[in-house]
């Protein structure tokens, strides 16, 4: 009974003493320090969207209205298909692999 | 309405919105410059610069925290690294200081205030007694959360409770109720 006495002084003794200490410029001393805003990721999204369509249209005016793609799919085409296949198979690969490391690394970053 | 601290840390992810980190500094300010004096032996100067490096860590690994403990919980982790980081850099003498022990064992040297008494006694103590006190009894942590903070085990949390409370005890004995 006596312990339990003391231990509940003891604590009570403990809170009081941490007692609320003022900012005093404590936190505009932190947010000054903090790295400058990153620009948001929608817009940079959108200046990314722009910049591929505008590049895109810059390329079907240079290249003739992109006649070089009929051209470019019909030599495909008159390949044989295990060298089709093979380029398929191999630009799979490629991007699994890609992919994999990007989730890789982000999960890393994550923990 | 005030916003909660899940709130605040969503609008720091979502939008990188320093008002909303800076609400959340302003929240736990008090709690983490409160523990670090305290393990610094009431070193003003050093708590604080510590207590800033602890905000501008969590800034920059905001993305890290995932809700599964409180915030101000995961917020003490990263302050208690960052003392022992630092200590060890300054190859600081982390158990009991031979001066103040020396002052324990004679009791001329004790201040008559209990609250100067409680602050020497606090300090006696060794580091790993030291803030499972005052996390747990000081700042209202449960054990659990104690041992996620000092990154030790649960049991080694309780009896450091224990160790150092009886230590205080014993110490602040001419103070406690009969």
């Amino acid at each position: 009974m006596e312990e339990q006495l003391q231990e509940d002084w003891l604590d009570a003794r403990l809170r009081e003493e941490m007692p609320y200490i003022d900012d005093d410029g404590f936190t505009a001393g932190v947010v000054q320090k903090l790295p400058a805003p990153q620009p948001r990721r929608s817009i940079r999204g959108a200046v990314l969207l722009g910049a591929a369509i505008v590049a895109s249209l810059l390329a079907y005016l240079v290249s003739d209205g992109g006649r070089f793609l009929v051209v470019e799919a019909y030599r495909l085409l008159s390949m044989p298909l295990l060298f089709v296949s093979l380029i398929a198979i191999v630009l799979t690969v490629t991007m699994t692999a890609i992919a994999a490391c990007a989730a890789w690394s982000n999960a890393r970053t994550q923990r | 309405m005030p916003l909660n601290d899940a709130d605040l840390v969503a609008r720091v992810l979502l939008e990188d919105d320093h008002h909303a980190f800076a609400e959340l500094v302003r929240n736990h300010q008090s709690a983490i410059r409160g523990l670090l004096r305290q393990l610094t032996r009431s070193d003003l100067a050093l708590a604080d610069d510590l207590a800033q490096e602890t905000f501008l860590r969590a800034y920059k690994n905001m993305r890290s925290f995932r809700g599964e403990a409180k915030f101000s919980t995961w917020l003490y982790r990263i302050a208690y690294n960052c003392f022992r980081e630092d200590a060890r850099k300054r190859k600081e003498l982390v158990g009991v200081d031979q001066s103040l022990l020396e002052a324990e064992q004679d009791p001329q040297t004790v201040d008559p205030a209990l609250r100067h008494d409680l602050m020497q006694a606090l300090q006696l103590l060794p580091l790993h007694e030291r803030s499972a006190i005052v996390l747990c009894c000081q700042n209202g942590l449960s054990h659990d959360e104690a041992a996620r903070v000092l990154d030790i085990p649960l049991g080694t949390v309780k009896t450091n409770v224990l160790r150092g409370r009886e230590k205080l005890k014993r110490i602040l004995a001419a103070w406690a109720p009969a």
